[in-house]
This record gives C-alpha cells, sequence and structure tokens, in this order.
C-alpha cells in the first residue's frame, strides 16, 4: 500500500524513529529540498503532490477556503515563472519555515477512511 | 356502559404508572419500560430542539452530525456495525428536543447503548464531514419539508405566534450558514446530564441504567441552554406558491402549560370523523364542501401550546367556505355543553391515551415524564375529567379573544384575508 498510495514511497518514519539518525540526515534533506528548486518558484512541498487520483482530489476538497486560495496562487506564479524561464526573486522564494505540508494529513485521512472501507467491504464473519 | 369506560380508565392509568420510574443515574435522567417487545429501542432525548438554538440552523446541523466519526469510531464504522447487528439508527428534530434512537434486537444494547453515546461524548465534528455530508442533507430536507404547504404553513405560524423561541423552525432556511464551530459550541452547551434523558423501550430498566452509568458517567456538567418563556403574538402572513394545494392555517396560542380545555375544544372541533365514509359530527364538518381537508392541529409545548386548523384544497372558493365555517365553529365553541361537552371530553380522553400507542409516542411521553413535565396520562385523564361547562366557556371565549395566527398560503391573490373570514 505504501507504495501505491498517494503520498508514494518514503523512508522519513523509519528515520524518525532513531534520533541519532535523523540528526544526521536533517542537514543532507534540508540540502536537498533547498536543492530541488520548487522553492523558487514559491512552491511548497505538498503543491508537487500528484493530485490526478481520487483520493488526491477529495482531500484538495477539504482544505479550508484561505489554503485553496494560496494553492492556486501558487500554481499561477509557478506556471507564470515557467513560462519566463526565471525563479521568483529571493525575497519570494518559500522560506524553509513556510514550506509546511498542508495537504498531507487531508490526504493521509482519506486513505485511512478508504482503507477502513476496503476491511469493511472484505470482512470474513465468524461465530463467537 | 359507564361501567366499561371507568375500567377503561383505570388500566389506562395502571399503563402510566408502570413506566413511572425515573432515576438519576450519573446525573442523566433514565426511564425504562418493558411491555415485552420482540425488539429494543433506546432514546437519547437532549433538551436541544430549534429553540434553545444559539445560531438559527445549529439544532439541525447537530441533528444532522448524528453518528458521524467519534473518538471511538468513524462514520463508516458506526454504519457497518449497526447493520452487522441488525439495528436502525435514526435522529429526530422538534422544536424543544432532539432525539438520537436506537432500535436493535434484545441483548445488543451494549453496543447501541455506546454508538450513541460515544456521539454525546466524543463526536470530532469535522469540517468536511459537514460539507461532504451534513449541509447537503440538511439542504435536502429542508427543501423536501418547505415544499409541502401544510408544514410552510405551520412553521410560518410558529414564527408568527412566538417569534423567538418555539418560533425559531427545525428546518435550515435557505441560505443560513452554520460552522463548525458553532455546531461544536452548542453541542457542548446542550450535552450536559441536566439536560439529557435516556429512554429506553422493551429493555430492563437496570440493564439500561448500569449502561448508562459506564458510558456517560464522565460526562461534564456545564450550564443548559436556556430559552426565554414563550410569549405568543400572534399575526398574519401571505406567501405565494404554485403546483400545491391551496392550504390556510388559522391558529391561536396560549402561553402555560397546555391545559384540559384545550384539548377539549380540539376535540369538540376535529372534523375527522369516527367511522370511515361518514361525516363527522363537528361543527365544521357540515360546513366543509366536497374535496377539502381541514385538520385540526394541537401542538401543546412545555411553556406555550399552538392550536389550529388546517384547510386544504385544490380551489379557493371551497378553501375559503370551508374557512368560514371553521371560524364560524371557533366563535360558537364557547356554548359548548351537556351531551356534546361530554362528547368532546371522551374523545380527548381517547386522544390522550391512544397517544401512548405505539413506541415513537410512547417514549415522547417518558422523555416528557423524564424531564418533570407533570403531564402523565393519569393527570390528563383526571383533568379532562374535571372540564365542566362553566369553565370550558371561560376557557374557550378568553382563547378564542385571542389575536389569531392567520397564514395563506398559494394563489393570494384569490385567498381570504384574516379579517373576511370574521377573525
Amino acid at each position: 500500500m505504501v507504495l501505491s498510495g498517494p503520498l508514494g514511497p518514503s523512508l522519513a518514519p523509519a528515520i524518525l524513529k532513531t534520533r541519532g539518525l535523523y540528526r544526521w540526515m536533517k542537514p543532507i534533506a534540508d540540502w536537498y529540498a533547498n536543492l530541488a528548486g520548487y522553492r523558487k518558484v514559491g512552491y511548497k512541498y505538498d503543491d508537487l503532490l500528484v493530485e490526478e487520483r481520487e483520493d488526491v482530489q477529495r482531500a484538495l476538497t477539504r482544505l479550508t477556503p484561505r489554503e485553496a486560495y494560496d494553492r492556486q496562487f501558487r500554481l499561477k506564479q509557478a506556471s507564470h515563472c515557467s513560462v519566463l524561464h526565471d525563479v521568483l526573486p529571493k525575497e519570494k522564494w518559500t522560506k524553509p519555515e513556510e514550506d509546511v505540508r498542508y495537504l498531507k494529513p487531508h490526504v493521509e485521512n482519506v486513505e485511512k477512511e478508504a482503507l477502513e472501507r476496503r476491511a469493511w467491504d472484505n470482512m470474513v464473519l465468524s461465530k463467537k | 356502559m359507564l361501567a366499561s369506560r371507568s375500567s377503561a380508565a383505570r388500566s389506562a392509568s395502571r399503563l402510566a404508572r408502570n413506566f413511572a420510574t425515573v432515576v438519576d443515574t450519573a446525573g442523566v435522567k433514565v426511564a425504562a419500560v418493558d411491555n415485552g417487545e420482540p425488539t429494543s429501542a433506546v432514546t437519547f432525548l437532549v433538551k436541544a430542539g430549534s429553540r434553545f438554538e444559539s445560531k438559527p440552523g445549529v439544532a439541525h446541523a447537530l441533528k444532522g452530525f448524528a453518528f458521524k466519526s467519534t473518538e471511538k469510531r468513524s462514520f463508516l464504522g458506526t454504519i457497518r456495525e449497526a447493520e452487522l447487528y441488525g439495528g436502525v439508527l435514526s435522529t429526530s428534530l422538534t422544536r424543544e428536543h432532539l432525539a438520537f434512537t436506537a432500535e436493535f434486537l434484545r441483548g445488543d444494547e451494549p453496543l447501541f447503548v455506546d454508538i450513541i453515546s460515544s456521539f454525546i461524548k466524543s463526536a470530532k465534528y469535522t469540517r468536511h464531514e459537514l460539507d461532504e455530508y451534513v449541509v447537503p442533507v440538511c439542504e435536502a430536507e429542508s427543501t423536501t419539508a418547505f415544499s409541502n404547504p401544510a408544514i410552510r404553513a405551520l412553521d410560518l405560524a410558529h414564527l408568527l405566534a412566538f417569534r423567538t423561541g418555539l418560533g425559531a423552525s427545525p428546518f435550515t432556511s435557505p441560505g443560513t450558514h452554520v460552522s463548525v464551530e458553532d455546531v461544536k459550541a452548542y453541542a457542548q452547551n446542550v450535552f450536559t446530564p441536566g439536560n439529557l434523558a435516556v429512554l429506553g423501550t422493551g429493555i430492563d430498566a437496570a440493564t439500561l441504567q448500569k449502561l448508562v452509568e459506564q458510558s456517560l458517567g464522565s460526562l461534564s456538567s456545564a450550564s443548559a441552554p436556556t430559552s426565554s418563556p414563550s410569549s405568543y403574538f400572534g399575526g398574519e402572513t401571505r406567501i405565494e406558491a404554485h403546483g400545491a394545494p391551496e392550504t390556510i392555517f388559522i391558529g391561536l396560542g396560549t402561553t402555560g402549560a397546555p391545559s384540559a380545555e384545550l384539548a377539549v375544544l380540539s376535540a369538540h372541533l376535529d372534523p375527522t370523523p369516527s367511522v370511515k365514509w361518514s361525516k363527522g359530527t363537528s361543527p365544521i364538518a357540515a360546513g366543509v364542501p366536497e374535496g377539502i381537508s381541514v385538520k385540526t392541529v394541537l401542538l401543546p409545548y412545555s411553556d406555550a401550546a399552538l392550536y389550529g386548523i388546517l384547510i386544504q384544497g385544490e380551489s379557493t372558493e371551497g378553501v375559503k367556505a370551508a374557512s368560514k365555517a371553521a371560524v364560524a365553529a371557533l366563535k360558537a365553541s364557547g356554548d359548548l355543553k351537556g351531551d356534546d361537552l361530554k362528547k368532546a371530553v371522551a374523545k380527548a380522553k381517547f386522544a390522550a391515551a391512544s397517544a401512548l400507542d405505539g413506541r415513537d409516542n410512547l417514549v415522547f411521553a417518558l422523555g416528557a415524564q423524564a424531564f418533570g413535565s407533570p403531564a402523565s396520562l393519569d393527570s390528563t385523564i383526571s383533568n379532562l375529567d374535571k372540564v365542566n361547562a362553566s369553565a370550558f366557556s371561560k376557557a374557550a371565549t378568553s382563547f378564542v379573544k385571542a389575536k389569531p395566527t392567520y397564514v395563506a398560503i398559494g394563489d393570494i391573490k384569490r385567498l381570504p384575508y384574516a379579517d373576511e373570514l370574521g377573525l
């Protein structure tokens, strides 16, 4: 389920479990996130989530109106950057503290509901 | 004849005593009656009807949230589990009460009491559930209800008669916005032990008390919402509508606990025949043209009552003629005496006793008792017995003198105005 889930495969939960490993990995992760370049066009990480899926579409409807508006703004801003073949001026880059997973909890909830529905649908009854 | 009648009254009062055991369990009132039904039903009755709501539509939204996700189980889990056990979960909302009911086979009570009490205690009230399930259902319910002219007329009549409090509709009016925070705040306010009664039918009282104590023991006791005492205003309104029967509601209201005289008046005027395919002997029945339906509506509340006559039909002329007959009968009702009075009292007594038939009615009677209303069947019947001609005539004349509540829905250019009917 992890591989085919809406959030894709991730080693993060395993790394977060070990304090030492986390401390060692964190600078590399920060370096990688900055290197990926999405922050330079004003994106947050969750803007890059594959949205052509039913579960993510459902999660998107659960954003607050403000979050949905801001997301649309970032998408527009970034596609404009793409047209100009340029990045935003440095003061408009997404700061690391602004790069929060605003969509992830909703996606996880939707996934959990789908898993629960599947569990109930395929339940086998047995006599006590 | 007389002997058989008094024995009927005796057995009715025996029934009333049967369930007159309201026990405080963890601050919650618990009452149960077991008449040997094959199934059990448990109702959590909350004083959270629309008259207590802090914002229009909140009570309806809270009703819509029933059985959604809680800390214990998800929305889907609640439904699937109830289905596995073959139970039925339902809710109902009146102006006074919000009721959560579970009906199930005997022996499944731990699960179903837990389903309702976990909603009372730990519902999550998530925003996506409000948007995805609650709001569409509330809108659909309101649209269906308001497309029925009888419901619409009664709703408007309440607004005219009581303005605030009881005037608040149990249906969300179009365009109102309720947020999750509103619902959560309202729920916290109303789900307090003193505001809650747990009523069981077909279930042992001790079992129910034990389950309630286990599940609701730690319910926080904040102050319950209050509604200002009702006062009666009255007034007139006309609403244009098409494609539905022409509807007129002529209503009168009183404040204070509903009186026996009002029940007798209602029984006297009720044109529903006691024998099928015949005309009733009510004074209204003679003046009603063919194809026009006339119903009397008596809505008693804890501190007020609205009594009215609902007239519906396809032709405005017919509705007008029937309304005239109804108003004339209403005005003349003060002169009721002798056998006619006895007949009306007997009819009212039967109506009061037969109102305890059926599970839903029994639960509401239990609920009224749990919340300390004095209207047990015993006292209702003895009060009806005490009605005499002079007291009735005094009550009826003063009642009819009040400013009427008049609602016309349909072709408003041709439907009569209140003064044209002599109100």
